[in-house]
């Protein structure tokens, strides 16, 4: 116990001291918790109703709002919501929400948790419901594939007991199968079919059954392997969604969802079916937790997508977006891609999408370059595509490959380069599609562009 | 026709092997190539095929492969004896040597090769790493390969007769050695990932060659600057 207080007195030094020279955005301070308390995280006292959100993608979005929703009716949240997802991130979150004595001084800690490492950290922090979104393929360098990715959520789950309310996705083959023989209560939200066509991909993260091995087919699906699947050789199927998306209609943003003989209209806040999955997510905990439908309906008609992954300026008729693609995440990736080829506009494409870390471990990250749809790309409504940056000779490889014209492709490897190629007229829109942790860089080159646009009408 | 057989490409895939074949059936129309499905016999069990490949995959999968090739393993032998092309790339390599371990389990494989690997499935032990390494062809040219892992495990052995490359930069089948990958004849093993072909247009030429094709690439131009680009890259990173 004198170990527990001598770190987080240190560690509230340490957040004070680090908060006014970097802001707020820094987890070091929980880092000095762990490393004089190693189980910091389970000794500190939290609030009544801790909530951790995790899974490959919409995790960020899905905390959002629901952190958001306790926040507009007045109660004090914890949430980490600068990503720190992972040990240090979670004890700077939850010493904020102490005072000297331990004692807690919010209401509610919302998480966004790392799929990777939940297994280790959740059986310290004991959240009341864990929400999963879905299970997905992403960086092969941390996250290996999606069957190791829910051996980790299933060992957490174990771990969790009984204790943690499953939250799941009833529409992933992957991520609804965990907290199975766990004892606790698994909840399913799901969604009817909702005629988006998505398109094939090249890469199928759930390929085959997990119980038997046979193949995996759809009645319908929404996007990648999330749909209402069953297997060709035995009983594997969809499970029962206690919470269905229903009417789904993403151009005017709504939808309706059924529960126990009750159906309510739930306004999105995106025309994207995967932004639907993220409301559909929140909406099944915040029934859980009791809030009425009219309080969801409310609450999310004042939401929109976090300014983080997408924000847009316009000038003499052309909108210029910044939109985030995550690079190395094939899924989100694919999808994004598969949206710019369905949105009709006719656009120009920026590529901005070469991890940070890359510059140290180059060559590697061919590999996901070949598990993403750029098939999508040949889309004749997109004019051009400027990939730009250390890899854009194997973009542009691949780009060919997917069947784009070579006249359509231009390289930069500068991307300071990038604005002098943009079109200024002909397109209505330019998308600078941008790895996640490159926010900034992708607002400087898409103002770079905007200005170069206004040089070039002033000339 | 070339009979090229991608071996189960459903459960073989998890890093875009399987492009490798795609781009090579697209470097040459002569290629005839076949995806076998897991639920089916391979096509090198009854036909005469030209070259077979086997990608990396999840683990329990790669488990499950030992057992659905282990009726053909006398097959295997025989064909990389009679000098079929067999390219099996990442984790698809261990598939081929003696026994897998992971902790007090030791998952039998097909033991066509002496070596065995060490499996530890915690995020800490993943391995990552690039590697430029050195090939020589049957008729003795030099060709850089250039690599990339991330694996769960490593092999261990004596590799002095059997190895695919000499690891110039890197790591080859563990931290201890520079012997990189597994080599017989025209067998072809490499821990490396993802799509192999695409990573290394020269090795692409070098087996379009040995099926007996033109050598032309698809896209070859860029294909060879985007690889250069890399190499570059590599060297100058590893510095």
């Amino acid at each position: 116990m004198i170990r527990f207080f001598i770190a987080l007195w240190a560690a509230k030094l340490a957040d004070k001291l680090f908060s006014l020279k970097y802001g707020r955005e820094c987890d070091t301070a929980g880092l000095v918790a762990n490393k004089l308390c190693p189980d910091f995280m389970a000794r500190v006292a939290k609030p009544k109703l801790v909530i951790t959100i995790t899974g490959t993608n919409g995790k960020s979005t899905t905390s959002t709002l629901v952190a958001n929703m306790f926040r507009s009716r007045g109660q004090r949240v914890s949430f980490n919501d600068w990503g720190a997802n992972i040990h240090a991130g979670y004890s700077v979150n939850l010493l904020r929400g102490v005072d000297l004595f331990n004692r807690c001084r919010v209401d509610v800690s919302v998480l966004e948790a790392d799929e990777l490492t939940a297994c280790d950290t959740m059986p310290m922090i004991r959240p009341q419901y864990m929400l999963v979104t879905n299970i997905c393929k992403d960086s092969l360098r941390r996250n290996g594939h999606p069957e190791y990715i829910y051996d980790r959520l299933k060992k957490a789950f174990e771990r969790l007991g009984d204790t943690t309310v499953a939250i799941l996705n009833a529409n992933d083959p992957i991520s609804s199968q965990l907290a199975q023989g766990t004892g606790t209560r698994r909840v399913y939200f799901g969604m009817e079919d909702t005629h988006t066509d998505p398109f094939e991909n090249m890469v199928n993260d759930a390929g085959v059954c997990p119980c038997c091995g046979g193949t995996l087919r759809y009645r319908y699906r929404h996007y990648r392997h999330l749909g209402d699947f069953y297997c060709s050789d035995c009983s594997f199927t969809t499970p029962k969604a206690d919470y269905l998306a229903r009417n789904v209609d993403l151009a005017a943003r709504t939808m309706t969802v059924a529960e126990g003989g009750e159906e309510y209209p739930i306004p999105l806040m995106s025309d994207t079916v995967f932004h639907a999955f993220n409301t559909l997510s929140a909406v099944t905990l915040f029934r859980e937790l009791g809030f009425t439908p009219r309080e969801i309906a409310d609450y999310l008609s004042t939401q929109k997508v976090p300014g983080i992954r997408e924000t847009v300026v316009e000038y003499e008729g052309i909108e210029y977006y910044t939109y985030a693609a995550k690079a190395q995440n094939i899924s989100a990736a694919s999808t994004v891609f598969e949206y710019m080829a369905k949105e009709p506009s006719k656009k120009d494409v920026v590529f901005l999408l070469d991890e940070m870390q890359d510059s140290n471990h180059p060559s590697e990250t061919i590999s996901w370059l070949y598990e993403t749809d750029y098939e999508f790309l040949n889309a004749p409504q997109i004019k051009k595509i400027i990939v730009a940056g250390h890899m854009c000779y194997n973009h542009r490889l691949r780009l060919l490959l997917a069947g784009v014209p070579a006249e359509k492709i231009v390289c930069v490897e500068e991307e300071a380069d990038v604005p002098s190629v943009v079109d200024t007229e002909g397109i209505d829109k330019v998308y600078v599609l941008f790895e996640i942790d490159f926010v900034s860089k992708a607002r400087r080159v898409r103002d770079a562009i905007v200005a170069r646009a206004k040089e070039v009408k002033g000339k | 026709m070339k009979i090229v057989e991608n071996l189960f490409p459903e459960l073989c895939n998890i890093y875009g092997e399987s492009y490798s074949m795609t781009y090579l059936s697209r470097c040459n129309p002569e290629i005839d190539l076949r995806l076998t499905n897991h639920k089916t016999t391979p096509a090198f069990v009854t036909e005469d095929v030209d070259m077979i490949y086997l990608g990396c995959s999840p683990e329990r999968k790669q488990e499950q492969i030992i057992q659905l090739l282990r009726p053909y393993t006398d097959r295997l032998r025989q064909l990389i004896d009679r000098g079929v092309i067999i390219l099996a790339t990442g984790n698809a390599l261990e598939i081929f040597g003696r026994e897998i371990r992971e902790g007090d389990r030791v998952i039998p494989a097909l033991g066509i090769f002496d070596s065995y690997a060490v499996r530890r499935m915690e995020p800490g032990e993943r391995h990552n790493s690039r590697y430029i390494a050195t090939f020589l062809t049957d008729e003795g040219e030099k060709l850089t390969l250039l690599g990339h892992k991330s694996q769960f495990s490593f092999s261990y052995g004596d590799f002095s007769r059997d190895a695919f490359a000499t690891v110039e930069r890197g790591v080859g089948m563990n931290p201890e050695t520079k012997a990189e990958g597994l080599r017989r004849n025209h067998f072809f093993g490499t821990y490396s990932l993802g799509p192999y072909l695409i990573l290394n247009p020269p090795f692409t030429k070098y087996l379009l060659r040995l099926l007996g094709l033109d050598d032309a690439l698809a896209f070859e131009e860029e294909a060879m600057e985007a690889y250069r680009y890399r190499w570059n890259e590599l060297t100058r990173v590893s510095n």
